[in-house]
Protein backbone atom coordinates (compact mmCIF):
# COMPACT_ATOMS: atom_id res chain seq x y z
CA UNK A 1 0.00 0.00 0.00
CA UNK A 2 1.34 3.42 -0.84
CA UNK A 3 2.54 5.48 2.11
CA UNK A 4 0.42 8.60 2.25
CA UNK A 5 1.55 10.31 5.41
CA UNK A 6 4.71 12.36 5.25
CA UNK A 7 7.22 11.41 7.91
CA UNK A 8 8.53 14.43 9.79
CA UNK A 9 11.99 13.94 11.22
CA UNK A 10 14.57 15.92 13.11
CA UNK A 11 16.29 16.52 9.78
CA UNK A 12 13.37 18.75 8.76
CA UNK A 13 14.00 20.89 11.81
CA UNK A 14 17.74 20.92 11.25
CA UNK A 15 17.28 22.15 7.69
CA UNK A 16 15.39 25.21 8.90
CA UNK A 17 17.73 25.82 11.81
CA UNK A 18 14.92 25.32 14.30
CA UNK A 19 17.07 23.49 16.80
CA UNK A 20 19.78 26.12 16.67
CA UNK A 21 17.97 29.12 18.06
CA UNK A 22 15.80 29.24 21.12
CA UNK A 23 13.90 31.91 22.91
CA UNK A 24 11.96 33.69 20.21
CA UNK A 25 9.16 31.19 19.76
CA UNK A 26 9.97 31.18 16.10
CA UNK A 27 11.39 28.34 14.14
CA UNK A 28 9.17 25.44 13.16
CA UNK A 29 9.91 23.97 9.78
CA UNK A 30 7.75 25.91 7.41
CA UNK A 31 5.57 22.97 6.60
CA UNK A 32 2.14 23.89 5.37
CA UNK A 33 2.61 27.44 6.50
CA UNK A 34 -0.94 28.67 6.59
CA UNK A 35 -1.52 31.79 8.59
CA UNK A 36 1.86 32.90 9.83
CA UNK A 37 1.95 35.65 7.25
CA UNK A 38 -1.39 37.20 8.10
CA UNK A 39 -1.39 40.96 7.96
CA UNK A 40 -3.75 41.42 10.91
CA UNK A 41 -2.21 41.76 14.30
CA UNK A 42 -3.82 40.00 17.22
CA UNK A 43 -4.87 42.15 20.13
CA UNK A 44 -3.89 40.83 23.53
CA UNK A 45 -4.70 42.46 26.85
CA UNK A 46 -2.40 41.93 29.80
CA UNK A 47 -4.00 43.28 32.93
CA UNK A 48 -2.53 43.12 36.43
CA UNK A 49 -3.74 44.26 39.83
CA UNK A 50 -1.51 44.17 42.87
CA UNK A 51 -4.54 43.75 45.15
CA UNK A 52 -6.18 40.84 43.33
CA UNK A 53 -4.42 38.45 45.69
CA UNK A 54 -4.64 39.26 49.39
CA UNK A 55 -1.75 38.74 51.78
CA UNK A 56 -3.30 35.44 52.84
CA UNK A 57 -3.14 34.24 49.25
CA UNK A 58 -6.86 34.37 48.57
CA UNK A 59 -8.06 35.75 45.25
CA UNK A 60 -10.32 38.77 45.67
CA UNK A 61 -13.49 38.19 43.62
CA UNK A 62 -14.42 41.83 43.05
CA UNK A 63 -10.91 42.75 41.94
CA UNK A 64 -10.77 39.80 39.58
CA UNK A 65 -14.18 40.59 38.08
CA UNK A 66 -13.08 44.19 37.65
CA UNK A 67 -9.91 43.05 35.85
CA UNK A 68 -11.96 40.93 33.48
CA UNK A 69 -14.35 43.82 32.76
CA UNK A 70 -11.48 46.20 32.02
CA UNK A 71 -9.76 43.67 29.80
CA UNK A 72 -12.93 43.05 27.79
CA UNK A 73 -13.55 46.76 27.30
CA UNK A 74 -10.04 47.26 25.97
CA UNK A 75 -10.06 44.15 23.86
CA UNK A 76 -13.28 45.06 22.11
CA UNK A 77 -12.84 48.85 22.31
CA UNK A 78 -16.01 49.39 24.27
CA UNK A 79 -16.94 51.62 27.19
CA UNK A 80 -19.10 49.01 28.83
CA UNK A 81 -18.27 45.39 29.63
CA UNK A 82 -21.97 44.47 29.54
CA UNK A 83 -22.09 45.60 25.92
CA UNK A 84 -19.16 43.35 25.16
CA UNK A 85 -20.86 40.32 26.67
CA UNK A 86 -23.99 41.16 24.66
CA UNK A 87 -21.96 41.53 21.47
CA UNK A 88 -20.27 38.20 22.00
CA UNK A 89 -23.19 36.10 23.21
CA UNK A 90 -26.97 36.00 22.80
CA UNK A 91 -29.96 34.44 24.48
CA UNK A 92 -29.94 31.47 22.11
CA UNK A 93 -26.34 30.55 22.78
CA UNK A 94 -25.30 27.38 24.56
CA UNK A 95 -21.93 28.07 26.14
CA UNK A 96 -19.30 25.70 27.44
CA UNK A 97 -16.69 27.24 29.70
CA UNK A 98 -13.61 25.06 29.29
CA UNK A 99 -11.88 25.25 32.61
CA UNK A 100 -8.95 23.37 34.14
CA UNK A 101 -9.08 21.32 37.32
CA UNK A 102 -5.41 20.45 37.82
CA UNK A 103 -5.35 20.09 41.57
CA UNK A 104 -2.24 22.17 42.22
CA UNK A 105 -3.32 25.12 40.10
CA UNK A 106 -6.95 25.04 38.97
CA UNK A 107 -8.87 27.78 37.24
CA UNK A 108 -10.09 29.98 40.12
CA UNK A 109 -13.76 29.33 40.88
CA UNK A 110 -14.34 33.06 41.33
CA UNK A 111 -13.25 33.65 37.73
CA UNK A 112 -15.57 30.92 36.49
CA UNK A 113 -18.37 32.65 38.40
CA UNK A 114 -17.52 36.07 36.93
CA UNK A 115 -17.71 34.59 33.43
CA UNK A 116 -21.07 33.02 34.15
CA UNK A 117 -22.39 36.34 35.44
CA UNK A 118 -21.27 38.01 32.23
CA UNK A 119 -22.95 35.37 30.11
CA UNK A 120 -26.21 35.70 31.99
CA UNK A 121 -26.02 39.47 31.59
CA UNK A 122 -25.96 38.78 27.88
CA UNK A 123 -29.15 36.76 28.18
CA UNK A 124 -27.68 33.27 28.07
CA UNK A 125 -29.88 30.94 30.13
CA UNK A 126 -28.23 29.49 33.20
CA UNK A 127 -29.19 26.00 32.04
CA UNK A 128 -27.31 26.65 28.80
CA UNK A 129 -24.03 27.36 30.58
CA UNK A 130 -21.67 24.74 31.90
CA UNK A 131 -18.18 24.80 33.39
CA UNK A 132 -16.23 21.61 32.80
CA UNK A 133 -12.81 20.12 32.12
CA UNK A 134 -12.41 16.35 32.13
CA UNK A 135 -16.00 15.54 31.12
CA UNK A 136 -16.50 17.91 28.23
CA UNK A 137 -16.98 15.08 25.74
CA UNK A 138 -19.92 13.74 27.73
CA UNK A 139 -21.32 17.07 28.93
CA UNK A 140 -24.63 17.84 27.13
CA UNK A 141 -24.01 21.60 27.17
CA UNK A 142 -20.60 21.15 25.55
CA UNK A 143 -21.96 18.60 23.10
CA UNK A 144 -24.65 21.04 21.98
CA UNK A 145 -22.61 24.18 22.44
CA UNK A 146 -22.77 27.09 20.04
CA UNK A 147 -19.90 28.87 21.77
CA UNK A 148 -16.92 28.17 24.00
CA UNK A 149 -14.93 30.23 26.48
CA UNK A 150 -11.46 28.95 27.24
CA UNK A 151 -10.01 29.76 30.65
CA UNK A 152 -7.05 28.24 32.46
CA UNK A 153 -3.90 29.07 34.42
CA UNK A 154 -0.55 28.92 32.65
CA UNK A 155 2.04 26.47 33.92
CA UNK A 156 5.04 24.55 32.76
CA UNK A 157 4.16 21.08 31.59
CA UNK A 158 6.02 17.80 31.34
CA UNK A 159 5.10 16.94 27.75
CA UNK A 160 4.21 20.20 26.08
CA UNK A 161 6.60 22.57 27.82
CA UNK A 162 3.68 24.75 28.81
CA UNK A 163 0.09 24.12 29.83
CA UNK A 164 -1.59 26.63 27.56
CA UNK A 165 -4.96 27.72 26.26
CA UNK A 166 -4.23 25.67 23.17
CA UNK A 167 -3.48 22.61 25.26
CA UNK A 168 -6.60 23.11 27.36
CA UNK A 169 -8.67 21.64 24.52
CA UNK A 170 -6.96 18.26 24.71
CA UNK A 171 -9.95 16.94 26.63
CA UNK A 172 -12.06 17.38 23.50
CA UNK A 173 -10.41 14.28 22.00
CA UNK A 174 -10.77 10.67 23.09
CA UNK A 175 -7.04 9.86 23.05
CA UNK A 176 -5.10 12.77 24.57
CA UNK A 177 -1.90 10.71 24.67
CA UNK A 178 -1.93 10.60 20.87
CA UNK A 179 -0.99 14.28 20.91
CA UNK A 180 2.08 13.99 23.13
CA UNK A 181 4.60 13.36 20.36
CA UNK A 182 7.18 16.03 19.59
CA UNK A 183 6.29 18.10 22.64
CA UNK A 184 2.57 18.02 21.77
CA UNK A 185 3.23 19.90 18.54
CA UNK A 186 -0.10 18.74 17.05
CA UNK A 187 -2.36 20.25 19.69
CA UNK A 188 -3.53 22.87 17.23
CA UNK A 189 -5.19 20.19 15.14
CA UNK A 190 -7.74 19.67 17.92
CA UNK A 191 -9.01 23.18 17.37
CA UNK A 192 -9.92 22.24 13.81
CA UNK A 193 -12.14 19.35 14.79
CA UNK A 194 -15.81 19.87 13.88
CA UNK A 195 -17.08 19.94 17.46
CA UNK A 196 -14.58 22.69 18.35
CA UNK A 197 -13.93 24.60 15.13
CA UNK A 198 -14.89 28.26 15.24
CA UNK A 199 -16.71 28.11 18.55
CA UNK A 200 -14.23 29.85 20.84
CA UNK A 201 -15.14 33.47 21.38
CA UNK A 202 -12.93 34.33 24.31
CA UNK A 203 -9.63 33.09 25.71
CA UNK A 204 -8.50 33.93 29.23
CA UNK A 205 -5.05 32.86 30.32
CA UNK A 206 -4.88 33.09 34.08
CA UNK A 207 -1.56 34.54 35.21
CA UNK A 208 -2.43 35.12 38.86
CA UNK A 209 0.07 32.57 40.23
CA UNK A 210 1.70 30.85 37.25
CA UNK A 211 4.01 27.85 37.60
CA UNK A 212 7.34 28.53 35.91
CA UNK A 213 9.20 25.30 36.68
CA UNK A 214 8.27 21.78 37.71
CA UNK A 215 9.91 18.92 39.58
CA UNK A 216 9.04 15.31 40.28
CA UNK A 217 6.29 13.07 39.01
CA UNK A 218 3.69 15.71 39.77
CA UNK A 219 5.68 18.51 38.17
CA UNK A 220 4.83 20.83 41.00
CA UNK A 221 6.37 22.73 43.85
CA UNK A 222 4.98 25.86 45.45
CA UNK A 223 8.50 27.20 45.30
CA UNK A 224 8.03 27.66 41.57
CA UNK A 225 4.81 29.63 41.50
CA UNK A 226 4.78 33.36 41.98
CA UNK A 227 2.19 36.05 42.42
CA UNK A 228 2.20 37.70 39.04
CA UNK A 229 -1.39 38.87 39.59
CA UNK A 230 -2.38 39.03 35.94
CA UNK A 231 -4.83 37.94 33.29
CA UNK A 232 -4.14 37.68 29.57
CA UNK A 233 -7.28 38.05 27.48
CA UNK A 234 -7.65 37.70 23.72
CA UNK A 235 -9.78 36.23 20.99
CA UNK A 236 -6.55 34.71 19.62
CA UNK A 237 -5.42 31.76 21.79
CA UNK A 238 -2.05 31.57 20.05
CA UNK A 239 -1.23 35.20 20.74
CA UNK A 240 -2.37 34.90 24.34
CA UNK A 241 -0.26 31.76 24.86
CA UNK A 242 2.78 33.25 23.15
CA UNK A 243 2.53 36.28 25.41
CA UNK A 244 2.25 34.10 28.50
CA UNK A 245 5.17 32.00 27.31
CA UNK A 246 7.39 35.05 27.09
CA UNK A 247 6.53 35.97 30.65
CA UNK A 248 7.25 32.45 31.90
CA UNK A 249 10.57 32.42 30.04
CA UNK A 250 11.53 35.78 31.50
CA UNK A 251 10.66 34.58 35.00
CA UNK A 252 12.77 31.43 34.57
CA UNK A 253 15.74 33.46 33.41
CA UNK A 254 15.36 35.87 36.32
CA UNK A 255 14.87 33.15 38.93
CA UNK A 256 17.71 30.88 37.83
CA UNK A 257 20.04 33.75 36.98
CA UNK A 258 20.76 32.34 33.55
CA UNK A 259 19.03 31.51 30.30
CA UNK A 260 16.86 28.52 31.23
CA UNK A 261 14.71 27.60 28.23
CA UNK A 262 11.28 26.17 28.84
CA UNK A 263 11.72 22.43 28.44
CA UNK A 264 10.56 20.85 26.25
CA UNK A 265 10.14 23.74 23.86
CA UNK A 266 6.45 24.64 23.60
CA UNK A 267 6.43 23.87 19.89
CA UNK A 268 2.66 23.64 19.84
CA UNK A 269 2.33 27.42 20.11
CA UNK A 270 4.39 28.01 17.00
CA UNK A 271 2.72 25.10 15.22
CA UNK A 272 -0.72 26.51 16.01
CA UNK A 273 0.38 29.59 14.10
CA UNK A 274 2.39 28.39 11.14
CA UNK A 275 0.91 24.94 10.67
CA UNK A 276 -2.68 25.18 11.79
CA UNK A 277 -3.37 28.86 11.20
CA UNK A 278 -5.07 29.46 14.52
CA UNK A 279 -3.46 32.79 15.32
CA UNK A 280 -0.28 34.76 15.72
CA UNK A 281 2.67 33.60 17.81
CA UNK A 282 5.23 36.17 16.80
CA UNK A 283 5.64 39.25 18.97
CA UNK A 284 5.67 41.54 15.96
CA UNK A 285 2.20 40.29 15.06
CA UNK A 286 0.73 40.86 18.49
CA UNK A 287 -0.70 44.17 19.64
CA UNK A 288 -0.01 43.84 23.34
CA UNK A 289 -1.85 46.28 25.58
CA UNK A 290 -0.63 46.34 29.14
CA UNK A 291 -2.64 47.93 31.92
CA UNK A 292 -2.55 48.00 35.67
CA UNK A 293 0.26 47.07 38.04
CA UNK A 294 3.63 47.34 36.30
CA UNK A 295 6.00 46.01 38.93
CA UNK A 296 8.16 43.16 37.58
CA UNK A 297 5.91 42.82 34.57
CA UNK A 298 8.63 40.87 32.70
CA UNK A 299 7.36 41.78 29.23
CA UNK B 1 -14.43 -20.74 42.73
CA UNK B 2 -12.73 -19.06 45.62
CA UNK B 3 -10.69 -15.99 44.85
CA UNK B 4 -7.50 -15.69 46.79
CA UNK B 5 -5.77 -12.33 47.11
CA UNK B 6 -2.06 -12.09 47.61
CA UNK B 7 -0.10 -9.23 49.08
CA UNK B 8 1.58 -7.22 46.33
CA UNK B 9 5.15 -5.97 46.63
CA UNK B 10 3.70 -2.54 47.40
CA UNK B 11 1.55 -3.98 50.21
CA UNK B 12 4.61 -5.53 51.76
CA UNK B 13 6.51 -2.23 51.72
CA UNK B 14 3.52 -0.33 53.00
CA UNK B 15 3.32 -2.33 56.19
CA UNK B 16 6.86 -1.30 57.08
CA UNK B 17 6.69 2.40 56.23
CA UNK B 18 6.84 4.90 59.10
CA UNK B 19 3.76 6.76 60.27
CA UNK B 20 5.86 9.56 61.68
CA UNK B 21 8.95 11.37 60.41
CA UNK B 22 9.99 14.12 62.82
CA UNK B 23 7.06 16.52 63.02
CA UNK B 24 5.42 15.01 59.95
CA UNK B 25 2.59 12.53 60.40
CA UNK B 26 1.09 10.25 57.79
CA UNK B 27 -2.42 11.21 56.77
CA UNK B 28 -5.09 8.64 57.54
CA UNK B 29 -5.56 7.36 54.01
CA UNK B 30 -2.83 5.95 51.83
CA UNK B 31 -3.66 5.70 48.16
CA UNK B 32 -2.77 3.03 45.66
CA UNK B 33 -3.06 3.53 41.93
CA UNK B 34 -2.95 1.08 39.05
CA UNK B 35 -2.01 1.71 35.40
CA UNK B 36 -5.48 3.12 34.76
CA UNK B 37 -6.11 5.19 37.88
CA UNK B 38 -2.61 6.69 37.82
CA UNK B 39 -3.86 9.13 35.18
CA UNK B 40 -6.15 10.69 37.75
CA UNK B 41 -3.26 11.09 40.19
CA UNK B 42 -0.47 12.34 37.96
CA UNK B 43 -2.03 14.69 35.47
CA UNK B 44 0.21 15.06 32.46
CA UNK B 45 3.11 12.82 33.40
CA UNK B 46 1.41 9.47 34.00
CA UNK B 47 2.22 8.25 30.49
CA UNK B 48 5.86 8.05 31.47
CA UNK B 49 5.12 5.50 34.17
CA UNK B 50 2.82 3.59 31.88
CA UNK B 51 5.50 3.57 29.19
CA UNK B 52 7.71 1.76 31.69
CA UNK B 53 5.03 -0.81 32.60
CA UNK B 54 4.14 0.52 36.03
CA UNK B 55 2.23 -2.06 38.07
CA UNK B 56 1.21 -0.01 41.08
CA UNK B 57 1.88 3.33 42.70
CA UNK B 58 1.66 3.74 46.45
CA UNK B 59 1.20 7.28 47.72
CA UNK B 60 1.35 8.57 51.26
CA UNK B 61 1.09 12.17 52.33
CA UNK B 62 2.82 13.42 55.48
CA UNK B 63 1.74 16.69 57.06
CA UNK B 64 3.04 18.86 59.88
CA UNK B 65 1.54 21.86 61.71
CA UNK B 66 4.31 24.19 60.58
CA UNK B 67 5.61 22.96 57.28
CA UNK B 68 4.68 21.94 53.78
CA UNK B 69 3.23 18.51 53.02
CA UNK B 70 5.66 15.76 52.05
CA UNK B 71 4.49 13.27 49.44
CA UNK B 72 5.98 9.80 49.21
CA UNK B 73 5.28 7.93 45.99
CA UNK B 74 6.61 4.42 45.51
CA UNK B 75 6.19 3.08 42.00
CA UNK B 76 6.34 -0.68 41.55
CA UNK B 77 7.67 -0.95 38.02
CA UNK B 78 7.58 -4.74 37.90
CA UNK B 79 11.27 -5.11 37.07
CA UNK B 80 14.53 -3.49 38.01
CA UNK B 81 15.11 -2.61 34.35
CA UNK B 82 11.98 -0.50 34.25
CA UNK B 83 12.66 0.99 37.68
CA UNK B 84 16.05 2.06 36.36
CA UNK B 85 14.46 3.26 33.13
CA UNK B 86 11.88 5.50 34.73
CA UNK B 87 14.59 6.88 37.00
CA UNK B 88 16.65 7.85 33.96
CA UNK B 89 13.75 9.88 32.62
CA UNK B 90 14.90 12.75 34.82
CA UNK B 91 18.35 12.57 36.34
CA UNK B 92 18.91 16.21 37.19
CA UNK B 93 20.08 17.00 40.66
CA UNK B 94 22.93 16.23 43.01
CA UNK B 95 24.01 12.65 43.59
CA UNK B 96 23.16 11.40 47.08
CA UNK B 97 24.01 8.17 48.84
CA UNK B 98 20.54 6.69 48.89
CA UNK B 99 18.95 3.74 47.15
CA UNK B 100 20.50 3.22 43.74
CA UNK B 101 21.69 6.36 41.95
CA UNK B 102 19.89 8.63 44.42
CA UNK B 103 19.37 12.24 43.38
CA UNK B 104 18.26 15.38 45.16
CA UNK B 105 17.28 18.70 43.76
CA UNK B 106 15.47 21.48 45.63
CA UNK B 107 12.14 20.06 46.65
CA UNK B 108 12.57 16.54 45.30
CA UNK B 109 14.47 13.40 46.28
CA UNK B 110 14.36 10.27 44.14
CA UNK B 111 16.08 6.95 43.63
CA UNK B 112 15.45 3.50 42.23
CA UNK B 113 16.05 0.22 44.00
CA UNK B 114 15.11 -3.35 43.13
CA UNK B 115 11.88 -3.00 41.12
CA UNK B 116 10.84 0.29 42.72
CA UNK B 117 11.17 3.93 41.83
CA UNK B 118 10.89 6.14 44.90
CA UNK B 119 9.93 9.80 44.77
CA UNK B 120 9.68 12.06 47.80
CA UNK B 121 8.86 15.68 47.33
CA UNK B 122 7.82 18.55 49.51
CA UNK B 123 5.19 20.96 48.31
CA UNK B 124 7.45 23.87 49.14
CA UNK B 125 11.13 24.16 49.95
CA UNK B 126 11.57 24.22 53.70
CA UNK B 127 14.61 23.44 55.85
CA UNK B 128 12.95 21.12 58.38
CA UNK B 129 10.90 19.42 55.66
CA UNK B 130 14.07 18.78 53.68
CA UNK B 131 15.57 16.99 56.66
CA UNK B 132 12.38 14.95 57.02
CA UNK B 133 12.52 14.10 53.30
CA UNK B 134 16.05 12.74 53.71
CA UNK B 135 15.09 10.81 56.85
CA UNK B 136 12.12 9.29 55.07
CA UNK B 137 14.25 8.43 52.06
CA UNK B 138 16.72 6.57 54.27
CA UNK B 139 13.89 4.64 55.89
CA UNK B 140 12.43 3.60 52.56
CA UNK B 141 15.88 2.69 51.27
CA UNK B 142 16.35 0.46 54.30
CA UNK B 143 12.99 -1.23 53.83
CA UNK B 144 13.71 -2.23 50.22
CA UNK B 145 16.14 -5.03 50.89
CA UNK B 146 17.45 -5.98 47.48
CA UNK B 147 19.34 -4.02 44.88
CA UNK B 148 18.28 -4.26 41.26
CA UNK B 149 20.33 -5.12 38.20
CA UNK B 150 20.83 -2.53 35.49
CA UNK B 151 19.65 -3.41 31.96
CA UNK B 152 22.19 -5.54 30.15
CA UNK B 153 22.23 -3.27 27.09
CA UNK B 154 24.12 -0.68 29.12
CA UNK B 155 27.13 -2.95 28.94
CA UNK B 156 27.19 -2.41 25.17
CA UNK B 157 27.89 1.29 25.60
CA UNK B 158 31.47 2.39 24.97
CA UNK B 159 33.06 3.49 28.22
CA UNK B 160 35.37 6.27 27.00
CA UNK B 161 33.71 9.67 27.11
CA UNK B 162 30.35 8.41 28.40
CA UNK B 163 28.46 11.08 30.33
CA UNK B 164 26.90 8.90 33.01
CA UNK B 165 24.07 11.27 33.90
CA UNK B 166 22.97 11.40 30.28
CA UNK B 167 22.06 7.72 30.04
CA UNK B 168 18.37 7.09 29.24
CA UNK B 169 16.96 3.60 29.07
CA UNK B 170 13.58 3.16 27.40
CA UNK B 171 11.35 1.08 25.19
CA UNK B 172 8.73 3.53 24.00
CA UNK B 173 9.06 5.95 21.06
CA UNK B 174 7.24 8.67 22.99
CA UNK B 175 9.92 8.62 25.67
CA UNK B 176 12.70 8.67 23.08
CA UNK B 177 11.14 11.68 21.41
CA UNK B 178 10.94 13.44 24.76
CA UNK B 179 14.69 13.12 25.21
CA UNK B 180 15.70 13.37 21.60
CA UNK B 181 13.15 14.00 18.89
CA UNK B 182 13.84 11.81 15.89
CA UNK B 183 10.55 11.57 14.05
CA UNK B 184 6.83 12.09 14.48
CA UNK B 185 6.44 8.44 13.52
CA UNK B 186 8.01 5.37 15.05
CA UNK B 187 10.60 4.90 12.31
CA UNK B 188 12.79 2.73 14.58
CA UNK B 189 9.89 0.36 15.30
CA UNK B 190 10.47 0.68 19.04
CA UNK B 191 8.08 -1.45 21.07
CA UNK B 192 7.85 -2.90 24.55
CA UNK B 193 10.07 -5.70 23.23
CA UNK B 194 12.83 -3.28 22.21
CA UNK B 195 15.50 -2.13 24.63
CA UNK B 196 16.89 1.29 23.83
CA UNK B 197 19.65 3.23 25.49
CA UNK B 198 20.55 6.81 24.61
CA UNK B 199 23.70 8.48 25.90
CA UNK B 200 25.88 11.53 25.35
CA UNK B 201 29.63 11.29 24.76
CA UNK B 202 32.34 13.88 25.10
CA UNK B 203 35.76 12.91 23.75
CA UNK B 204 38.60 15.38 23.20
CA UNK B 205 36.19 18.29 23.34
CA UNK B 206 33.88 16.82 20.75
CA UNK B 207 30.35 15.68 21.48
CA UNK B 208 27.92 13.14 20.09
CA UNK B 209 24.92 11.07 21.09
CA UNK B 210 24.77 7.34 20.70
CA UNK B 211 21.57 5.34 20.51
CA UNK B 212 21.60 1.56 20.83
CA UNK B 213 18.48 -0.49 20.18
CA UNK B 214 18.28 -4.23 20.81
CA UNK B 215 15.44 -6.00 19.01
CA UNK B 216 13.91 -9.40 19.62
CA UNK B 217 14.91 -10.73 16.22
CA UNK B 218 17.24 -10.09 13.31
CA UNK B 219 14.40 -9.10 10.98
CA UNK B 220 13.15 -6.43 13.36
CA UNK B 221 16.64 -4.95 13.61
CA UNK B 222 17.08 -5.01 9.81
CA UNK B 223 13.69 -3.36 9.29
CA UNK B 224 14.56 -0.57 11.70
CA UNK B 225 17.93 -0.11 9.99
CA UNK B 226 16.30 0.21 6.56
CA UNK B 227 13.57 2.50 7.86
CA UNK B 228 16.04 4.87 9.48
CA UNK B 229 18.14 5.03 6.33
CA UNK B 230 15.04 5.72 4.27
CA UNK B 231 13.55 8.47 6.41
CA UNK B 232 16.49 9.99 8.28
CA UNK B 233 19.68 9.24 6.40
CA UNK B 234 18.75 8.77 2.73
CA UNK B 235 22.04 10.50 1.87
CA UNK B 236 24.19 8.10 3.90
CA UNK B 237 27.29 6.75 2.19
CA UNK B 238 28.17 3.06 1.98
CA UNK B 239 29.43 3.05 5.54
CA UNK B 240 26.10 4.41 6.78
CA UNK B 241 27.39 7.92 7.47
CA UNK B 242 26.02 11.31 6.44
CA UNK B 243 26.92 14.93 7.04
CA UNK B 244 23.81 16.74 8.25
CA UNK B 245 22.75 20.26 7.39
CA UNK B 246 23.98 21.48 10.77
CA UNK B 247 27.50 20.20 9.95
CA UNK B 248 27.15 17.33 12.40
CA UNK B 249 27.56 13.68 11.48
CA UNK B 250 25.07 10.90 11.84
CA UNK B 251 25.78 7.22 11.26
CA UNK B 252 24.10 3.85 11.55
CA UNK B 253 25.13 0.22 11.66
CA UNK B 254 23.36 -3.02 12.44
CA UNK B 255 25.06 -5.96 14.00
CA UNK B 256 22.74 -8.90 14.50
CA UNK B 257 19.89 -7.77 16.75
CA UNK B 258 21.69 -4.60 17.79
CA UNK B 259 21.20 -1.34 15.96
CA UNK B 260 23.68 1.48 16.66
CA UNK B 261 23.04 5.07 15.63
CA UNK B 262 25.30 8.05 16.16
CA UNK B 263 23.43 11.34 16.30
CA UNK B 264 24.82 14.83 15.97
CA UNK B 265 28.52 13.93 16.20
CA UNK B 266 30.88 16.88 15.96
CA UNK B 267 33.10 14.99 13.51
CA UNK B 268 33.09 12.00 11.23
CA UNK B 269 36.00 10.63 13.17
CA UNK B 270 34.00 10.66 16.41
CA UNK B 271 31.02 9.00 14.73
CA UNK B 272 33.24 6.24 13.36
CA UNK B 273 34.99 5.82 16.68
CA UNK B 274 31.73 5.40 18.58
CA UNK B 275 30.34 2.85 16.14
CA UNK B 276 33.57 0.87 16.34
CA UNK B 277 33.54 1.03 20.14
CA UNK B 278 30.08 -0.44 20.69
CA UNK B 279 30.76 -3.53 22.74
Amino acid sequence: MAEKKRVLTRRDFIRTGSYAAMGSLIGLPLLGRAAGNRNDKSRVILIRDEKVIADDGLVQPEKLADMLDKALKLLFKSDDASDVWEQLFGKNDIVGIKSNVWSHLPTPAVLEEAIQVGLMQAGVKKTNISVDDRSVRRNPVFKNSTALINVRPMRTHHWSGLGTLLKNYIMFVSGPWMYHGNACEKLGSIWRKPHVLGKTRLNILVMLTPLFHGVGPHHFSRSYIWRYRGLIVSTDPVAADATGARIIQAKRNAYFGEERPISPRPLHIEAADVKYGLGNSRADRIELIKIGWEDEILI
Amino acid sequence: MTQTSYATPVDELRSMLPQQIGDWSAEAQDRIFDPTTIFGYIDGGAEVYKAYNMKQCFSRRYTAPNGPAIILDIFDMGSSKDAFGVFTHDTDGDEIDMGQDGRFRPGWLNFWKDRFFVSIYMEEEHEAAEKAVFDLGKRVDGIIAKKGARPGILLKLPVQGLQAASVRYLHHPMVLNYHYFISDQNILNISEHTEVVLATYTINGEEARLLLAAYLGLDAADDAYSNFLKHYLPDADRSGMALLENKKWSAIQVNGRLLSIVLDADSRHLAEHLLRSVR
